[in-house]
């Protein structure tokens, strides 16, 4: 038997701020070159268990540790972050903040830099790793103009300046658009082949990590290893849903389909995944079913764009003549990469932009006649960070603010704000101070701030970035009740596939500043033409499609159809 | 993104944009040092020359440059100007050594000395050349450049890293604080010139506490990273950013030193071996005219006046 490169015994750890212990008795054993997966819900601890690894605990974030962690033959305690660093490297989810060096040489370079290389064995260095992430042409840029997948490549780079034996991945696919998650897994598979170094994925979206071979998956829950076994094995067993991961889509679609997942092989992986005879035929059954169609929207639109066109400096368009419609009661997905100009579409309907030319039409009124105080009257913004919207200390005030603005007198804005509260399943904590609650529910305070104001239509930037499968089907029932009970307008801009199939009607994809298509999500997602250009990837029931010989818009159409009479949406 | 505040992010394409970061950082202070030894215009001429020479070099985009000049600059200049001729018109004769009156206000209480105009001259001329030093330098100079350069000039990495990280993070948070204040602005937060000043002034506050909340988020995320890649382990450190020398680096190297011994030398001959009696040299005015006014607090002189 090889001798484990990291080890945890009877390990527990509780924050110094906390009153009980994040993680409980904790066994582990992860051998040289293995590539694990660490999945779980948010809070289960699974960023914690790898902060032990790296030694940011408890070097950075102080705490009591019972038991033991050995990292390549250290005991973490008894080492110092420094030394750990030497096997142990650490690419963080947010890519941006992790980018320390002003340009992307620097970057890669600061590891070697601390260790006091001589600049003359810095360069090669930089150019053999630069080249292994495939950014070798970019050594020059700056990190502003680099996109969040290029920034994730220069920081895997960068921890590969100081050779280290072990590779952590936090949250690689966070802020990623579906591209770009794909491309960062078959890079991380890649290394861990051709490197042979032991590497460690924090995930909580296991159908993208599961793209590419994982060996094995250690599952988090509630500080405790729930599971720790192949990845077929977990995916035929009922934990995933009771640790709250979504599972895969296509994993879903069988299921709904009444097919046992017990005799089929390599389930882990759709490429390779063997149906046997009667899960095909039923699978086929299923898909062919007739089934009653989704209801067409025949209401007012109650946003339109005509013939918009935008640039930040002239000669360069951000948007190109873009003319589409959104009907009353809608929900709209805008898809597209970063800096194809949908933030940019969002920003011109919130008036915080003006069109060079076209018309912006919102409920019947032109915009341009409408200060930006006036827009947000019909059209409430909840950007993606709770925090940078939060600015009261107590919920109510915080929702009510707006009102205040506004000069609406007590009585009225006492009415929207509980009936704002109310709405959104925050009336109990009305006098809560917003320090106090969780992640999720600043999110909704943002939303309900928004709803005070009695707008037509939300625009959600993100809304269940950062979020795991609990919170995210939380968020969306939420938003699902305003746009049924309240006939609200609902915009997603977001780079979240499953949001798209399961919670809208419609998508608006924009590529490089022009709208490439406005059309049903199953369309848009079995068109491989806009699937390349926008930088989406296939969904897996596009790829089950395709094998079991069907037509993969028809397959996603009654999926999605499906889905909705079983959740009655 | 290079230009746009005169920060340089990428490195040029010119002789002085090529230099190290060591021999950007040790030109910039050794001038600074000699503009600050002197109110002489003999000496800050030549000097403001090699320093408009230098920008020209660097063919850089004037716009950006001549707006600060105009705006910050000249505007700042002018006021205290006024202000000064207002409240201390002796400023000619405590600094110069004279009063050679050229007009009168009727009521005999405002004069305008010639050595007054000479006073102003000087101190603009000398307020520029530092200007165009300050301009030279950022623009021949990465962020980086400049850290690397101060610490192989002895000053602590730890406080280097500090101006280098600042750079990183003024554009990320320029924009949180665009994207802020519009979400504030559509929930009714007036910051348009309709509201008065102190009412936007207070407004601006609302927009800072998130601001500020966020940038403390990534504070904590940004020490993470720097730790794990093991900053801090050495009592020293090495820097990607201080490349070789180029060939020009020798040269520009020397003449800084050179001109480091003219002005140790000047600062030792003439300002404390055998100082001017007053702090400005004027052409028209002999060691033996000068007089010397007792040094004392220009507002108290005006008081007195009353």
């Amino acid at each position: 038997m090889r001798e484990p490169i990291i080890s945890f015994r009877d390990f527990s750890f509780r924050y110094k701020t906390q009153k009980n212990p994040t993680l409980h008795d904790i066994d582990l054993d992860i051998y040289p070159g293995e590539k694990i997966l660490i999945l779980g819900a948010s809070g289960s601890g699974k960023s914690t268990l790898c902060n032990c690894i790296n030694g940011l605990i408890p070097f950075s974030y102080e705490g009591e540790i019972t038991g033991s962690c050995t990292v390549n033959g250290i005991d973490t305690v008894k080492s110092s972050i420094f030394e750990l660093s030497n096997s142990v490297g650490t690419v963080l989810q947010d890519s941006d903040a992790q980018f320390v060096g002003l340009s992307v040489g620097e970057d890669i370079a600061f590891a070697m830099e601390n260790d006091m290389l001589p600049r003359s064995e810095m360069v090669p260095r930089i150019e053999k790793n630069s080249s292994m992430v495939g950014m070798q042409d970019f050594i020059d840029h700056v990190p502003f103009n680099l996109s969040g997948g290029q920034k994730q490549k220069v920081a895997i780079a960068g921890v590969f300046g100081n050779n280290v034996e072990i590779l952590i991945f936090d949250e690689p696919l966070a802020a990623l658009d579906p591209q770009m998650g794909m491309t960062a897994v078959e890079l991380i598979d890649d290394i861990s082949k051709e490197s042979g170094k032991t590497v460690i994925i924090i995930e909580h979206r296991l159908e993208d990590v599961l793209h590419r071979h994982v060996d094995r998956v250690i599952l988090m829950s509630e500080g405790r290893i729930a599971a720790d076994m192949s990845p077929d094995d977990l995916l035929k067993s009922s934990l995933l849903s009771e640790c709250g991961i979504r599972e895969p889509l296509y994993l879903t679609a069988m299921k709904y389909a009444g097919c046992s997942l017990d005799d089929n092989r390599n389930l882990c992986d759709l490429e390779a995944l063997e149906f046997s005879d009667e899960n095909r035929e039923k699978l086929r059954a299923f898909f062919t079913e007739e089934r009653q169609s989704v209801r067409e929207n025949t209401e007012d639109p109650v946003v339109s764009f005509r013939d918009v066109s935008f640039s930040y400096d002239p000669g360069s368009k951000v948007l190109r003549n873009i003319t589409f419609d959104i009907r009353k009661g809608e929900r709209i997905a805008i898809i597209g990469k970063n800096g194809a100009g949908k933030s940019t579409a969002a920003k011109l309907l919130c008036g915080t932009i003006r069109p060079d030319s076209g018309t912006i039409t919102l409920a019947g009124t032109d915009t341009s006649s409408l200060s930006i105080k006036e827009i947000g009257e019909k059209v409430g913004y909840v950007m993606q960070d709770p925090n940078t919207m939060i600015v009261k200390d107590i919920i109510k005030d915080e929702v009510g603010m707006a009102l205040g603005f506004r000069g609406i007198d007590d009585e009225e804005a006492e009415r929207r704000v509980t009936n704002a509260l109310e709405t959104c399943g925050l009336y109990r904590m009305r006098n809560w101070p917003v320090d106090s609650i969780s992640y999720g529910q600043k999110k909704r305070v943002t939303v309900a701030s928004m709803m005070a104001l009695e707008p037509e239509v939300f625009i959600l930037d993100e809304p269940t970035a950062g979020q795991d499968f609990h919170s995210y089907t939380e968020m969306m029932n939420f938003v699902n009740t305003l746009n049924r009970d309240y006939g609200k307008t609902i915009l997603f801009i977001t780079h979240d596939m499953h949001l798209a199939i399961e919670n809208t009607d419609r998508a608006i994809v924009f590529a490089d500043g022009d709208l490439i298509a406005s059309d049903k999500v199953f369309s848009v997602l079995s068109d491989p033409d806009i699937i390349s250009r926008a930088s989406l990837k296939q969904t897996s029931l596009y790829t089950l499609a395709v094998k079991l010989g069907l037509e993969p818009e028809a397959t996603i159409r009654h999926f999605i159809e499906y889905e909705r009479t079983v959740k009655g949406a | 993104m290079n230009n746009k505040l005169v920060i340089n992010y990428i490195p040029g394409p010119t002789v002085l944009h090529k230099l190290t970061g060591f021999t950007k950082v040790l030109l910039f202070l050794v001038m600074t040092v000699a503009i600050i030894a002197t109110y002489d215009i003999r000496i800050l001429i030549p000097l403001l020359i090699i320093n408009i020479i230098e920008i020209i070099s660097m063919k850089p985009n004037y716009k950006p440059i001549c707006t600060m000049f105009l705006i910050t600059f000249v505007t700042v200049t002018l006021l205290g100007n006024v202000m000064l001729f207002i409240v201390s018109p002796d400023a000619g004769l405590n600094n110069v050594g004279a009063n050679n009156v050229i007009w009168t206000s009727a009521n005999g209480k405002f004069y305008l000395s010639k050595e007054f105009l000479w006073y102003m001259l000087a101190v603009f001329i000398k307020r520029t050349t530092s200007f165009a030093s300050v301009m030279a330098f950022a623009l021949a100079t990465t962020p980086s450049e400049f850290a690397s350069g101060l610490n192989k000039c002895g000053l602590p990495y730890k406080i280097c890293t500090i101006v280098s990280l600042a750079y990183r993070t003024i554009p990320d948070i320029a924009n949180d604080f665009i994207n802020i204040r519009n979400s504030m602005m559509m929930r009714g937060v007036e910051l348009s010139k309709k509201a008065s000043v102190g009412k936007r002034l207070k407004n601006t506050v609302l927009i800072l506490v998130p601001l500020i909340f966020t940038s403390f988020g990534k504070v904590s995320s940004i020490a993470n990273a720097m730790d794990l890649r093991g900053y801090g382990k050495n009592k020293k450190r090495t820097w990607y950013a201080e490349h070789e020398q180029t060939k020009w680096d020798p040269v520009i190297r020397t003449l800084t030193v050179m001109l480091a011994v003219a002005a140790v030398y000047y600062i030792i001959r003439y300002r404390i071996i055998d100082p001017w009696p007053v702090n400005i040299w004027c052409p028209w005015l002999s060691r033996d005219e000068i007089v010397q006014t007792e040094k004392e607090l220009f507002i108290l002189n005006w008081f007195k006046k009353q």
